[in-house]
């Protein structure tokens, strides 16, 4: 078995690098325009990385509590996505320090929030009453120090999961593996639950007519579904070279491929059970959310989601064999990747633009800046390291991943 | 690298408890399985007959039901739904852990799965039986229901509301049992073969023989079975979402207070596959020590049911947060009423918390091995589970009706006796239906325990001559 420390993706690092400083860059010279878009791209940007960064953790904390072998070949994989916690703290800093123009309970009398809902007649009054009440809550300091909380578990549980895991490079031996698998399991709650609440502080908040219990449930599923696509696509570069072009045989690639296509079918789970139930019941203090998607502009990317982001990716996943090849798989998850962009996409920019989508090259900009740094980190933080866990008394039994189906 | 025998040392430090205890041969395997069946004891006929006397309370509820009308039971304005759908939505939930081991589990390639996988599958049928009794009588006339629940062509143009979700129920109920019932039996045929080479009285061998459908074990009959088997958890694993989110829908699309949550669907599944794995306990701890199975079910297979459990408890921990949460951001002051003042402190008040106490806290000692290996307290605890999701489904259903919009229009529910009589008639029948399970079908897959005790000695055998 190949020991040695991983040195590749150079290359894709420094473009990453390259194109995250120059998209930042980009984005900081448009808030110099209108810093309202900027933020609202940054945003969503933000949000789209640091949701697949969160679902990688909680899908590798799960793996090891529930002590899967299969897996253990893609796991320094994995948990190379973890690793970015530290650099979304940083990254999250212009959403603290331009939170006044982004979110409408910060100032919900003030002007730059007249046109909350401009579609919706005379509930002007009623959202800033819902702040008002929700002020004990929703306010600038509580929300600061709530991310602080956020960042605080995240890191702390990634830092814990990715040391012990390098120290197996060592021979850690069994405690290491049990102590991977308490924390995997232990601090599952915690990471869910600050997911949860970030979901609900940096996405719901963004209008005062939602309050879905199902919401931080949303969040998570369709970046579950966008994070095993980012461990399909690391995966199947990283198999092009050894060691584990070797390590990975087809069995692995279809369990990845299985994972794709059930989450793809959870998130449209997730996203009907809420649509359904606020369409259905029709409140009118919690219906405006929706009616600005589907009574606007909006509508189409709606329409586009049901479509693309479950119908066509479902379809394309039944067949077996195309859930046990690198090239379905890749093509799949790129596209699942940008979908789930239009997705958060369609979640955060009615707050910004009720009437209908306006796109403005800072939404890319912020895109590129945000993940091309995120990448750059994550693939630093691959390098070094073995890119298999050598030590792992279970690697064996993951070489060997034989199911009888 | 790691030498093969540090590896193998790690692996047997971390290594649970077995899956199959000691090293039994294929004959022995059979003998132990199948003894219910071919050597069974007085107990059985003792449990029978206190199972048949607690059926008869059940007789005696719905023939009063029927005689007189749903006047009988204790449900009325305000509160129009209440044990009838407390009952129905607790024993389809029962049911669903039967489905999450024999479907989900086969699909995550779960080992452990084989010994308890048929014991959970008979549940499940016999489970969704008891539910669909329950709006089946609520119709009042149940002999029409046939044309109420279910569209068909008809001269009046008459149709059931399809906007419904009580449509919808009929449907996913009904597709629920058709699909359970095909996956227990397809799995039961290569045993049902066993018993008729096992068995050594006549009759049993024709039966037996009837049912095993001409099963011969050949390679070609196993490739279809396994087919069939792969495609049939397919099939059933959306059908665990769905059933139990429909069953949801039948409150979440409501606009009430305490019903009406978008996080239902999620939390409604969470809960039936807890309340399901509570009941799998509470039923194999005693199966498993009058029919001496300890060798094939293990505290491995309790321990693993616990970690279920505690997973599925925690979500549910969760959906009872965001409601509370919800109820306090949304600032709706209907909501604010239910969650804060009138279900923690009213007159269900106990109900209440003791939902709460059940679900979330006693679970939490899961996190101990020492609770999940205690054999008497899983027991216990899964006896208390089953009551706390009894307890939560009586408090979604009765604490949001009973106080209505308008004071006036306020109003308790109390069960009257036809309620309990029904409700208890429900568990004995569904025990009896049980008991008659274990006297007459393995109800341990014989032939997957077999191969996966091949597979588990092929294993031992190369351990650690991998690495």
């Amino acid at each position: 078995m190949n020991a040695a420390p991983f040195t590749g993706g150079r290359t894709l690092m420094t473009r990453a690098a390259v194109l995250g400083v120059a998209g930042l860059a980009a984005t900081a010279a448009g808030g110099a325009l209108d810093a309202r878009r900027a933020l609202y791209a940054y945003l969503a940007a933000f949000v789209y990385w640091s949701g697949i960064a969160l679902a990688a953790m909680v899908f590798l904390m799960a793996n090891e509590a529930a002590g899967a072998r299969w897996y253990i070949v893609v796991r320094r994989l994995l948990e190379s996505l973890i690793t970015v916690f530290p650099l979304l703290a940083v990254l999250f800093v212009p959403i603290a320090i331009g939170a006044g123009r982004i979110f409408p309970w910060v100032d919900p009398v003030g002007a730059t929030h007249a046109a909350i809902q401009p579609w919706a007649h005379g509930e002007g009054p009623l959202a800033v009453h819902l702040w008002e009440h929700r002020h004990p809550w929703m306010n600038l300091p509580f929300f600061l120090f709530r991310a602080v909380l956020y960042f605080a578990i995240w890191i702390g549980v990634a830092a814990l999961m990715r040391r012990w895991s390098l120290s197996q490079d060592r021979g850690g031996g069994a405690s290491v593996k049990q102590a991977m698998r308490r924390l995997g399991a232990g601090g599952l709650p915690f990471v869910a639950l600050a997911m949860t609440f970030a979901a609900f502080d940096w996405q719901m908040s963004l209008s005062a007519f939602l309050f879905s219990t199902i919401f931080g449930v949303y969040w998570f599923a369709g970046s579950l579904v966008a994070a095993i696509a980012a461990l399909i696509l690391a995966s199947a570069s990283a198999a092009r070279e050894e060691p584990l072009r070797s390590a990975i045989n087809t069995n692995h690639i279809h369990s990845l491929g299985k994972y794709l296509f059930a989450f793809t079918a959870f998130w449209a789970y997730i996203a009907f059970s809420q649509y359904l139930l606020i369409w259905i019941a029709n409140l009118p203090e919690e219906v405006p959310w929706y009616l600005t998607r589907t009574d606007s502009g909006w509508k189409g990317v709606g329409v586009f989601l049901a479509l693309f982001q479950f119908v066509l990716p479902f379809l394309f996943l039944i067949p077996r064999s195309r859930k046990r090849a690198w090239k379905p798989l890749v093509f799949m998850s790129v596209w699942i990747l940008a979908v789930h962009y239009v997705d958060i996409y369609w979640v955060v920019m009615p707050g910004l633009s009720p009437a209908g989508p306006r796109p403005s090259w800072m939404d890319l900009t912020a895109f590129l800046g945000v993940g091309g740094a995120c990448v750059a980190w994550v693939v630093s933080r691959l390098r070094g390291h073995p890119i298999l866990p050598a030590r792992d008394p279970y690697l064996s039994d993951s070489l060997h991943y034989e199911p009888q189906q | 690298m790691t030498p093969p025998a540090q590896a193998a040392a790690e692996r047997a430090a971390l290594a649970p408890m077995p899956l199959i205890a000691g090293h039994p041969t294929d004959v022995q395997l059979n003998t132990e399985l199948l003894s219910p069946i071919l050597a069974p004891g007085n107990a059985w006929k003792v449990l029978v007959g206190l199972a048949a006397m607690g059926t008869s309370m059940l007789v005696v509820g719905l023939t009063v039901t029927i005689a007189r009308g749903i006047g009988m039971w204790g449900n009325n304005q305000p509160v129009g739904w209440a044990y009838d759908i407390i009952n129905f939505v607790w024993w389809i939930g029962i049911g669903h852990a039967g489905t999450l081991i024999s479907a989900i589990l086969l699909l995550f390639q779960q080992k452990w799965r084989t010994s308890i996988n048929r014991f959970a599958e008979a549940m499940t049928i016999f489970a969704v039986m008891q539910a669909a009794m329950f709006p089946l009588v609520h119709t009042g006339r149940p002999w029409f229901a046939i044309y109420w629940l279910f569209p068909y062509p008809n001269t009046m143009g008459i149709w059931p509301n399809f906007k419904s979700p009580l449509i919808w129920d009929v449907f996913a109920v009904s597709t629920y049992f058709t699909i359970s019932l095909l996956f227990w039996y397809l799995g039961l045929i290569p045993d049902l073969a066993t018993l008729r080479d096992t068995a050594t009285k006549r009759a049993q061998r024709i039966a037996y023989g009837v049912f095993a459908l001409g099963w011969k074990g050949s390679s070609r009959h196993w490739q279809h079975y396994r087919i069939g088997y792969l495609l049939l958890a397919g099939l059933s694993t959306p059908l665990v979402l769905s059933v139990h989110s429909i069953v949801s829908f039948d409150f979440a699309v409501s606009q009430l207070p305490g019903w009406h949550a978008t996080i239902f669907p999620p939390y409604f599944v969470a809960g039936a596959v807890f309340g399901g794995f509570a009941m799998v306990l509470t039923l194999i701890i005693p199966a498993r020590a009058v029919f001496r199975f300890q060798g094939v079910i293990t505290d491995r297979h309790l321990e693993n049911m616990a970690k279920v459990m505690l997973v599925t408890s925690m979500i549910v921990g969760y959906g009872y947060l965001m409601e509370n949460f919800m109820a306090w951001y949304s600032g709706n002051p209907y909501e604010a009423f239910l969650f804060f003042k009138s279900r923690p402190f009213g007159p269900y008040a106990p109900i209440y918390w003791t939902m709460l106490a059940c679900n979330v806290l006693v679970p939490q000692t899961y996190w101990f091995r020492r609770a999940r290996t205690s054999v008497v307290w899983l027991w216990v605890s899964s006896v208390l589970v089953g009551v706390g999701m009894w307890a939560e489904r009586f408090v979604i259903i009765v604490t949001s009706l009973y106080r209505d919009f308008l004071p006036s229009s306020w109003g308790m529910y109390a069960p009257t006796w036809v309620d309990w009589f029904i409700f208890f008639g429900t568990i004995s029948f569904f025990s009896l239906l049980f008991l008659l399970f274990l006297r007459f079908v393995p109800s341990v897959a014989i032939s997957e325990v077999k191969e996966l005790n091949h597979e588990l000695k092929h294993e031992q055998a190369h351990a650690g001559g991998h690495a």
